[in-house]
């Protein structure tokens, strides 16, 4: 492709930049805002990478409160309406002998938001400060973090498998409640704000790592 | 030489010279930057296909169904969505995206792209094709899916008996299918062929 550009350093030190979308790449002073090839929106990196990923973690840790502290269902049975938090229903699992089944629910709906909000935010405070932190760590973190985030969608389904269930059911129904949609958005703001951090920042700070 | 950059952390690699079903990982992040699959424009629209096909019977027939005193409720993946519509509209919303939408139109994509490629055709719609598939592709969650269906049928054990019904055995042949064709699935490869006019 182009002769001038060299192996074993980045491609923007070079002047050149990489189209996320189709996996060409071109020069950026000759190609400001389209890829030549793909004709979609193209820069070095993300443009206001830190700022988006910021601002949608905020979003995640202002909707983490209600989404455990407010009830995520409510079971009407015999006329009586219980209401069960994300905590709740995981104790009654526990309770009713169903270990594993807890573990995953917890995992799923209690750490891995939590984990992913402080992975992500240590990422970014990393980067911001410069600090000389191994980025082939924090490259992993933020994998690990990536990939188990969409795990974390499961307790909507299984509110959703529920409530389907129990629809017509005149001894037993399922609503879904507040916290159900404080913890969607928790869940989707975090999927976005991993998708808008650009991990090239993390070696663009000490480009000579290892 | 042909140079290529790894998109999680901008290094400039040579390109290696690959056997099929070879993978290229960065040397600075270790992560896999190339993929040299065998690949089929034919078997991806014979994998989508079937997808297609199978979805109609696996989001709307009974999934699972609870016998309670007498009565005997199924629920179906669509209508689990659908139920929650007016009362939480934004749960809802994101369980049909997640489950039914994202993986229906990725099929729908991969029917279209393989089947330009087949024909040897590049319309301009390929483009926007393209560029949907790969924003699609981390949306479809059908395997997460799978183990809350897990999940919900434990939980569901302590209220009532409860047995798997055929539109559960549908959904997992889409899950194979599905996940087949992810893996398979290699946007490179269509890229270049878009390209090379």
């Amino acid at each position: 492709m182009n002769k001038s550009i060299v192996t074993g350093i980045s491609a923007m030190q070079q002047g050149r930049q990489f189209c996320r979308t189709c996996n060409n790449h071109c020069s950026i002073s000759e190609h400001k805002t389209y890829c030549p090839y793909c004709g979609s929106r193209i820069s070095p990196r993300i443009k206001n990478s830190q700022q988006k990923t910021w601002a949608l973690l905020l979003t995640a840790i202002v909707f983490i409160f209600p989404a455990n502290l407010y009830p995520i269902t409510y079971l009407l049975k015999n006329s009586t309406l219980y209401s069960d938090t994300i905590y709740s229903g995981i104790v009654s699992l526990i309770d009713s002998d169903m270990l594993g089944i807890a573990i995953i629910v917890f995992v799923a709906s209690i750490l891995v938001p939590i984990l992913k909000i402080i992975a992500l935010i240590s990422i970014l405070v990393i980067v911001h400060f410069k600090w000389q932190v191994s980025p082939k760590k924090q490259l992993i973190a933020f994998t690990v973090v990536d990939w188990i985030g969409r795990w974390s969608i499961l307790d909507l389904f299984v509110i959703s498998i529920m409530v389907a269930v129990f629809d017509r059911g005149h001894f037993l129904s399922v609503y879904p409640g507040i916290a159900a949609t404080s913890f969607t958005v928790v869940v989707i703001t975090t999927l976005f704000a991993a998708e808008s951090f650009d991990t090239r920042l993390i070696w663009d700070v000490n480009t000579d790592a290892k | 030489m042909n140079t290529i950059i790894c998109n999680h952390c901008d290094m400039v690699l040579q390109q290696p010279s690959l056997t099929s079903g070879d993978v290229a990982k960065c040397t600075r992040c270790h992560r896999v930057v190339y993929k040299a699959n065998l690949f089929k424009p034919n078997k991806m629209f014979a994998l989508a296909i079937t997808a297609l096909m199978l979805s109609i019977p696996a989001y709307t027939f009974p999934l699972i169904s609870i016998h309670l005193l007498g009565v005997t409720e199924s629920t179906n993946l669509l209508l689990g969505a659908m139920m929650m519509v007016d009362i939480a509209p934004v749960v809802s919303f994101v369980i049909l995206f997640c489950a039914v939408v994202a993986p229906l139109l990725l099929s729908v994509c991969i029917i279209f792209s393989s089947t330009c490629m087949m024909l040897n055709k590049r319309p301009m719609l390929l483009n926007y094709v393209l560029k949907l598939t790969s924003a699609l592709r981390h949306w479809s969650m059908l395997e997460v899916y799978l183990i809350s269906l897990m999940v919900a049928a434990f939980k569901l054990m302590n209220y009532a008996d409860l047995s798997f019904d055929c539109g559960f055995y549908f959904f997992i042949s889409l899950l194979i299918i599905n996940m087949t064709m992810l893996s398979e699935y290699n946007n490179t490869k269509y890229w270049e062929y878009f390209h090379n006019e």
